[in-house]
């Protein structure tokens, strides 16, 4: 039982984790290489992973998606994909994706002269489901170690904790207060009857016995 | 339109949340106006003092104070809405 209440546990806090890791936005210093358009298919299970921009592609099963290509400062790819969320989750309001590819196109640097940019966006980037994060927003930089706080994210989880806590403090003294208390009652009317039983088993069985057949002698 | 779905599926979430709030803020107040009469005034109609406590608050800006849960909400997407498109 123990151990079932642990893995409960574990897999209820893996998925609140995983959900934010995906949710939140997160900052990269990166140089900007390219964009470019490519025709994404939408009709399998990966489509929770793009983007439901206007009222039209819900129904379509195939549709231009606009992608941001960068580079980061340890010389590794990254690619971001550029996406309306529109009034859609996660709730980023993001309706200016044609002036993030503007942005995006007037920040492209080469190697020998490279412009750094911040680029804030939420989700992740996996090869196998071709999965890419969306770009958000973009700011330019100093340089490649440029230092890049996260405070929406840090106040976000600040106020997700403190509402979490407010919850598990008020209920932990509600259950305090009139759960605890009737489990007790429950239990101790549970003893009353089983002592009664056993003392009336107790007179019932004399009776009982009074009608068995003496032991003649 | 997602707006609209956004609006009402908003709208309902944050009214449960009002309506438990507002279950809890009176409740506190019953208990704090309860443990009030209990400790310092002992004396005349402890019902009635209950009662009178509770009226009061209904009018009070306190009370009124729980609909930021509602306002907060629409301030915070405006917030995000400006930022996200209109600041570079």
């Amino acid at each position: 039982m123990r151990y079932i209440k642990w893995v409960f546990i574990i897999v209820f806090w893996t998925i609140v984790l995983t959900f934010l890791h995906y949710t939140l936005p997160q900052k990269d210093v990166v140089r900007i290489v390219n964009t470019y358009e490519e025709r994404q298919d939408l009709a399998d299970w990966t489509r929770i992973f793009w983007s439901v921009p206007d009222d039209q592609s819900e129904t379509l099963i195939n549709r231009d998606v606009q992608f941001i290509q960068a580079i980061r400062p340890n010389g590794k790819n990254m690619v971001y994909r550029n996406e309306d969320t529109g009034w859609n989750w996660p709730p980023y309001f993001k309706f200016d994706t044609a002036d993030l590819y503007t942005d995006a196109n007037d920040m492209i640097s080469t190697k020998d002269n490279p412009v750094w940019v911040s680029v804030t966006h939420y989700g992740w980037r996996n090869r196998f489901l071709s999965v890419f994060p969306n770009a958000i927003s973009m700011k330019q930089v100093e340089g490649p170690d440029a230092r890049v706080i996260p405070w929406v994210s840090i106040i976000i989880l600040i106020i997700l904790f403190a509402i979490f806590w407010a919850i598990r403090v008020r209920w932990r003294r509600f259950r305090r207060a009139r759960i605890d208390p009737i489990l007790q009652d429950a239990g101790e009317t549970w003893d009353g009857v089983d002592q009664r039983y056993t003392e009336t088993r107790g007179k019932f069985g004399r009776w009982l016995d009074s009608w068995r057949s003496k032991p003649k002698n | 339109m997602a707006v609209l779905r956004l609006i009402f599926v908003g709208f309902f979430i944050l009214t449960i949340i009002y309506g438990i709030a507002a279950l809890y803020s009176r409740s506190v107040r019953k208990a704090k106006l309860a443990q009030e009469w209990d400790t310092e005034i002992q004396q005349g109609d402890r019902d009635a003092f209950i009662r009178e406590g509770l009226r009061e608050y209904s009018g009070s800006f306190r009370r009124k104070l729980l609909f930021g849960i509602y306002i907060v909400p629409v301030l915070v997407i405006l917030t995000i809405i400006y930022i996200t498109n209109f600041v570079n």
